[in-house]
């Protein structure tokens, strides 16, 4: 049961109805719905967020977490980089818990255009950027992983992001003001009537229960997934998908981001973060958004690419590849990286669609303001004229967010050592997962392993969930969050999302790794073999 | 059997000369030193710590024959006919059936006599025998041909579907009764669950396998154990526990139990490190150790083969022992075991640089999806042989007339989907002991 503004009512026993009412559909989990969710609830309306998987199964969890200070957009596309300078300011003095203000430095290589280098101070000073040039002697003293031959460099305003904590804190908050949240729930079509959608017809993909969510208004924020979902509404978008790899560095190589001084490529940002290091990304087209992964080609062209400005990079170990799909929207005949990396905020009304709104595309750096600006049309056609409040209100810290961090587990368990350890790699013990497992259970739905591990550093270390998710299992079974043969299963789709992550990796050592889980896992749990 | 002696200091100028040196101490290397005792070949074994203490235990032959439509087989020997039609390269299609049954007959005849008594299947008719199922800590059921003593009750209750009652231990992790209980019950309607606290460790968060079991070969901790388990006795027809009952003394610990219980008791192997495959571990070396047999817990490189056989050195501490071996078999397992590495991108046999055959490129050696009902391709690269487990040099023809392999590091098999991987230790390093002895 959950206390809304007063009023009590149990979103589960709706949906067992078949029937959910609110003022607002949000579909879609990223850090752009958490921030709608939270930006409408504040101004007092009442909305679902929903999502197909959980937060940030998309995008929003396989970036960079890169704040960016728009350094990186002056050339291309000022608007953007203004943007960015704005709400990255904002957001480290409103969300501090998310950010480690790292700051940033760009640096040029021997091959880099000298034109483009001589006009970078003065591109970031038309956009109000802050841009200190450092010397080349300077610059490898602040990072004594770049390599010796740097030209030129400057220093920037970049900072880190944990976009996790970012949508789960936004989530929370959105939560606290009465919005509720629906994950592992799929929309599956609308029932629409003379140009407004009265519902959306919704699958939950655990039970496989379908029912329906009658609102006044709804949002696609579905990110890559916008246009299909715009076309269950009888709107058009026209998309192109963008996939994006990165690799983390087993141990932290640098202390600020550092982006390579040239037109945005391949692999030319190494952005740290917690005790390690990530470097990206590449931009490959693909028409396909069913299994998005790094292959080993795109493995190879990062390390290469990026050992040119971090030699190091082409010896040290991985711990993981990650691929997310950047949903961009087409705009004439521009293609890959020239596309705008501009958000697209749709009101539909041209279509003859008066509730529907669309927003995607833009960085994980704006989607405060792409929330403000999607919430305006929601609140103005509900006749709501309570202002936007997340420009000024501090983003509060949640239980939610905070095993996310890398180190912040092993920090908490050395002062509770007695506390039983399930994650040995990363140090999260039971406790820990009995708080993650509270939240999750207060969003009215029970725990699966991928979103504890999501919510934690599970299976994040060298072993790679191999013993973890069994002891998380175990764990599970133990406290009555799971029953009958949901473990098996979860197990699997745990034990698949860390291999999609590692496979690309496999280069010699890691073979051996690969041997022992088999091992365990198909030679003696005997789990490839549905029994 | 003539004991080896020591060197004494540095160097030994005359180097001891051995009929055998088994290198390798997982499966398969044991299964060539046994092979080689019984036939009275002189040996030395080598080789650093091996991977039997993840072992389960039991003893796989042959169940599924992977593909996209892997095919399940009761009967193991029905499923090795199947193989070796799909794949006449795979180990065992250099096996007849009576060589294998032979192999394994052997094999746990000395294990028996080292402490460790396998249960085979019921057999039925002529020759025919299904494989039997343990109970795993995923709450899945494995198939699995020679069971351990030990988890034997545990076969029979799943083939009798018997109210099993499985009990676990608060503060071991990875071993949940509850777990196992709920994920069996589509199968087995009768399995029920509980949880105790281990005596004088009630409040202790984080236990380990090894250490319960050295605390129940201490009779007083079994009687206050046993008391506990009492009233669960009561309500199954058999208990399952974790494997801990004792690491040296199990058998008579068990008796114990099921005497005071008046229930049958089995054990369930449980995640890393596995009492059940160090009992088996333990129980050889102090066998061999009876026997005055030399075993080498360290890892060689830099043998040198010449026409009349094999040269290398071992040094333990301070001491350096020159051995000159007539044969050689080649034990030392896949990457894990280092039998195997990965030098440009390329898989290499590490020891005498074999060729190794292999996916063409590092692209082609996984599936991407991890649970591929395939297999890995990479799995199936490994050594190629002639019928005797002989090694193929580059030329295609006998690498070294006295090297022999055994055991997963051979081509063409994937023993953890095959559930094969004992059998094909066991069965290749009998053939290449025979060999070795029919000299």
């Amino acid at each position: 049961m959950f206390l809304n503004r007063g009023r009590f009512f149990s979103l589960q026993e709706d949906t067992k109805r078949g029937y959910v009412e609110t003022q607002v559909l949000i579909i879609g989990g990223g850090t752009t719905g958490t921030g709608i969710a939270r930006d409408l609830s504040l101004r007092g309306i009442s909305c679902i967020l929903m999502d197909k998987k959980d937060f940030n199964a998309g995008a929003s969890g396989a970036n960079h977490g890169l704040l960016h200070s728009g350094a990186r957009y002056i050339l291309k596309d000022s608007e953007t980089a203004v943007e960015c300078r704005q709400e990255s300011l904002l957001l480290k003095r409103l969300a501090p818990q998310c950010m480690e203000d790292t700051g940033g430095l760009f640096v040029a290589l021997p091959e880099d255009d000298d034109a483009y280098v001589a006009r970078f101070p003065e591109l970031c000073r038309t956009c109000g950027i802050v841009c200190q040039p450092v010397d080349a002697a300077q610059v490898l003293q602040m990072e004594p992983c770049l390599a010796p031959d740097v030209k030129a460099a400057f220093a920037v305003q970049d900072a880190v992001v944990d976009p996790f904590r970012l949508s789960l804190d936004n989530a929370a908050d959105a939560q606290t003001n009465g919005a509720r949240i629906l994950r592992n729930t799929r929309v599956e079509g609308f029932i629409s009537h003379k140009g407004r959608v009265q519902a959306a017809r919704v699958r939950d993909t655990i039970t496989n229960e379908t029912f329906q969510i009658e609102a006044l208004q709804f949002v696609n924020a579905t990110g890559a997934w916008a246009d299909k979902v715009a076309a269950m509404a009888g709107a058009h978008i026209s998309m192109m998908y963008s996939k994006g790899s990165l690799l983390i560095t087993q141990s932290r190589i640098n202390t600020r981001v550092i982006n390579r001084l040239r037109p945005a490529a391949d692999a030319d940002i190494l952005v740290p973060g917690g005790t390690v290091s990530i470097i990206g990304t590449t931009s490959l087209e693909i028409d396909n958004l069913d299994d998005i992964r790094p292959t080993m080609d795109e493995v190879d062209t990062i390390i290469q690419q990026g050992a040119v400005m971090v030699p190091e990079l082409a010896t040290t170990r991985y711990i993981r590849a990650y691929a997310g799909v950047r949903p961009l929207v087409k705009n004439g005949s521009e293609k890959g990286r020239t596309i705008s990396r501009n958000y697209t905020l749709k009101n539909h009304e041209a279509e003859g669609l008066h509730n529907f709104v669309t927003i995607t595309g833009g960085k994980l750096t704006t989607y405060r303001l792409m929330a403000e600006k999607t919430a305006d049309i929601v609140a103005q056609r509900l006749k709501n004229s309570s202002p936007c409040e997340t420009a000024h209100l501090p983003l509060p810290a949640s239980q939610k967010g905070e095993w996310t961090e890398p180190g912040r587990s092993p920090k908490a368990w050395a002062a509770r050592p007695k506390d039983t350890l399930i994650c040995e790699c990363e140090m999260v013990s039971e406790s820990m997962v009995d708080r993650i497992v509270d939240t999750l259970l207060a969003e009215g739905r029970a725990p699966t392993l991928e979103e504890v591990g999501r919510r934690s550093r599970i299976g994040k270390g060298p072993c790679q969930g191999t013993f973890c998710s069994f002891r998380l299992a175990a764990y599970l079974y133990r406290t009555g969050h799971l029953e009958k043969k949901q473990g098996v299963s979860q197990v699997k789709d745990f034990v698949n999302e860390r291999w999609k992550g590692f496979m690309p990796l496999v280069r010699d050592r890691e073979l051996m790794r690969l041997e022992m889980q088999e091992a365990f896992l198909c030679g003696l749990f005997h789990m490839e073999v549905d029994p | 059997m003539r004991p080896v002696p020591y060197g004494s200091g540095s160097v030994t100028p005359n180097p001891l000369h051995t009929g055998l040196v088994v290198v390798g101490s997982g499966m398969a290397g044991m299964a060539a030193a046994i092979f080689a005792y019984n036939r009275g070949i002189s040996f030395v074994q080598v080789g650093q710590a091996s991977e039997l203490g993840f072992s389960s235990g039991c003893l796989d032959l042959f169940s599924i024959l992977p593909g996209r439509f892997p095919k399940k087989f009761a009967d193991p020997f029905a499923g090795i006919d199947a193989l070796k039609e799909k794949r006449p390269r795979h180990p065992y299609s250099r096996m007849t059936h009576p060589m294998i049954r032979e192999a394994f007959a052997e094999f746990t005849g000395f294990m028996g006599s080292a402490g460790i008594c396998f249960h085979g299947p019921e057999q039925n008719g002529q020759n025919t025998a299904k494989n039997q199922h343990i109970i795993t800590p995923a709450g899945t059921l494995k198939p699995t041909w020679q069971v351990p003593a030990a988890m034997h009750g545990g076969s029979l209750a799943i083939a009798r579907n018997q109210r099993i009652c499985i009990v676990d231990v608060k503060g071991l992790k990875g071993f949940g009764a509850r777990q196992m209980a709920q994920t069996l019950q589509p199968q087995l309607s009768r399995v029920s669950s509980a949880t105790i606290a281990f005596p004088g460790r009630e409040t202790a968060k984080d236990l380990m396998c090894e250490r319960l079991a050295w605390d129940l070969e201490n009779p007083e901790m079994l009687g206050r154990f046993i008391t506990l388990l009492k009233p669960h006795a009561d309500r199954a027809d058999v208990l399952g526990l974790p494997a801990i009952l004792g690491m040296y003394r199990f058998e008579k610990q068990r008796r114990t139990l099921e005497q005071a219980l008046k229930k049958p008791v089995f054990e369930i192997p449980t995640l890393s490190p596995s009492v059940t495959g160090m009992r088996m571990k333990e129980a050889f070396l102090g066998k061999m150790a009876d026997l005055g047999l030399r075993h080498f817990p360290v890892a060689v490189s830099g043998i040198v083969p010449d026409k009349n056989g094999f040269v290398f050195s071992v040094t333990q501490g301070l001491q350096t022992l020159e051995i000159r071996a007539d044969n050689l078999v080649l034990a030392t397992g896949r990457f894990l075991g280092k039998g195997l590495g990965v030098r440009d991108e390329q898989i290499k046999e590490m020891l005498f640089d074999l060729p190794v055959t292999q996916p063409e490129t590092r692209s082609g050696w996984l599936c991407s999806d991890f649970f591929d009902p395939a297999g890995h391709p990479v799995n199936q690269a490994g050594i190629e042989t002639d019928d005797g487990f002989r090694p193929l040099g580059s030329t295609g023809a006998v690498f070294h007339p006295r090297l022999y392999a055994a055991g997963s590091i051979l081509a063409h098999q994937d023993w953890k989907r095959e559930k094969s991987g004992s059998g094909i230790a066991i069965a290749s390093a009998f053939k290449a002991v025979s060999h070795i002895a029919g000299k």
